[in-house]
């Protein structure tokens, strides 16, 4: 199963990917994050602790969180705003470390983490209003480092949000390719 | 706390981000300070959601005129790259609503995150006076260069990575087990599927 969590506050591009990638007969599930009811993390550290693996808050993200852990791909869909994804997107990847391996490993010289008994893919699509060099490049260095410290693949995507549905098609076809 | 710790040097008035509710009143504080510094742990990388949201609501309010914004950012891994996403966004954010940015701090390996002294800092013999070195470009509003904390943090060699990635699991699945957990099962919510 592929995985969109999208901020579709400014319009509908999470489900836009979906219908992308139905077409293309990978099964999909798509969540707007901006219609949730999502707390940020409150870094309490339960679910590497007394509750391992579990995040104690009740809201919305309690019924995310088992389609990511199950999930093959999981895509991030927001707004571009200072270089990274909107808060309604943010507040999912914090409160994803109730799927993280809490332990350390070492990859490439570095002290890395990764994610819990998954081969998932990582992607991130980052949707701004002309969106220059600089933010192109803080947005794919958020998912670089994202990616690094999951210790999964992926890749990140930038559009513009006057974006030709042909480039949308593209990034749905590599992203159901893997 | 790394903010008190200027604020002892500089004056000046400090503001909690409140984890519920509107922005209001500290996006007015914002607008009426000629130098603000923002100061906050590394979540995933950048500043926790909250943070993003304050900015994207007082980007939204508007009203800046020139403030001087500084950042620190403070996360647990023992490298720079890990966290700098966080100064990015604040960079953005000021070119894009008219404060002047004027640079940043990062600090890795963790130790101020539960609020012990940068004393405590496991590169304390550079990074404490690199980190007086910041405060003094915040007193005198100027620039402050990011070599300041690049050159005061070395990451640690493969071998002593590896010692601690073996010292940090074993603390970490130690502490699951007094819980009566197993570090190596699967996800709890891969049973909780539709």
């Amino acid at each position: 199963m592929t995985v969109i969590i999208s901020d579709d506050s400014r319009a509908a591009w999470g489900r836009q990917l979906e219908e992308e990638l139905v077409q293309m007969g990978v099964r999909t599930q798509q969540f707007a994050a901006d219609r949730l009811r999502i707390r940020p993390c409150i870094a309490c550290s339960s679910c590497s602790g007394r509750t391992y693996g579990r995040c104690v808050l009740p809201d919305d993200m309690q019924h995310l969180y088992p389609h990511i852990a199950g999930c093959r791909a999981l895509v991030l869909v927001s707004p571009l705003l200072f270089g990274s994804v909107s808060h309604h997107i943010k507040k999912v990847m914090d409160r994803m470390s109730a799927l993280g391996d809490p332990r350390y490993h070492y990859s490439d010289g570095e002290l890395v983490k990764g994610m819990r008994g998954q081969g998932m893919r990582y992607y991130m699509l980052g949707i701004g209003d002309g969106p220059d060099e600089a933010q192109r490049r803080a947005f794919c260095f958020l998912h670089e480092e994202n990616r690094r410290i999951m210790n999964v693949e992926g890749r990140a995507f930038v559009l513009d949000s006057r974006f030709q549905q042909a480039e949308l098609t593209r990034i749905a076809e590599e992203i159901g390719r893997g | 706390m790394l903010l008190e710790r200027i604020r002892l040097v500089s004056g000046g008035e400090m503001h909690f981000l409140p984890q519920e509710g509107g922005f209001d009143e500290l996006v007015q504080a914002m607008r009426e300070a000629g130098t603000i510094i923002i100061s906050g742990p590394c979540y995933i990388n950048s500043y926790p959601a909250r943070l993003l949201e304050l900015l994207e609501a007082a980007a939204r309010m508007g009203g800046f005129s020139g403030q001087k914004l500084y950042g620190i950012i403070n996360g647990g891994m023992p490298y720079v790259h890990t966290h700098r996403h966080g100064l990015y966004c604040l960079q953005f954010f000021a070119e894009q609503n008219g404060l002047l940015w004027q640079g940043g701090f990062v600090l890795g390996g963790g130790a101020m995150l539960d609020g012990a002294p940068l004393e405590k800092h496991m590169a304390r013999r550079s990074v404490v006076p690199a980190f007086s070195e910041f405060t003094r470009h915040v007193v005198e509003g100027s620039q402050t260069p990011d070599a300041l904390y690049e050159n005061a943090q070395n990451p640690p060699g493969k071998l002593v990575t590896r010692v601690f990635a073996w010292l940090l699991s074993r603390m970490v699945v130690k502490r699951l087990k007094e819980y009566g957990h197993d570090p190596t099962a699967p996800s709890w919510y891969l049973n909780e599927q539709d």
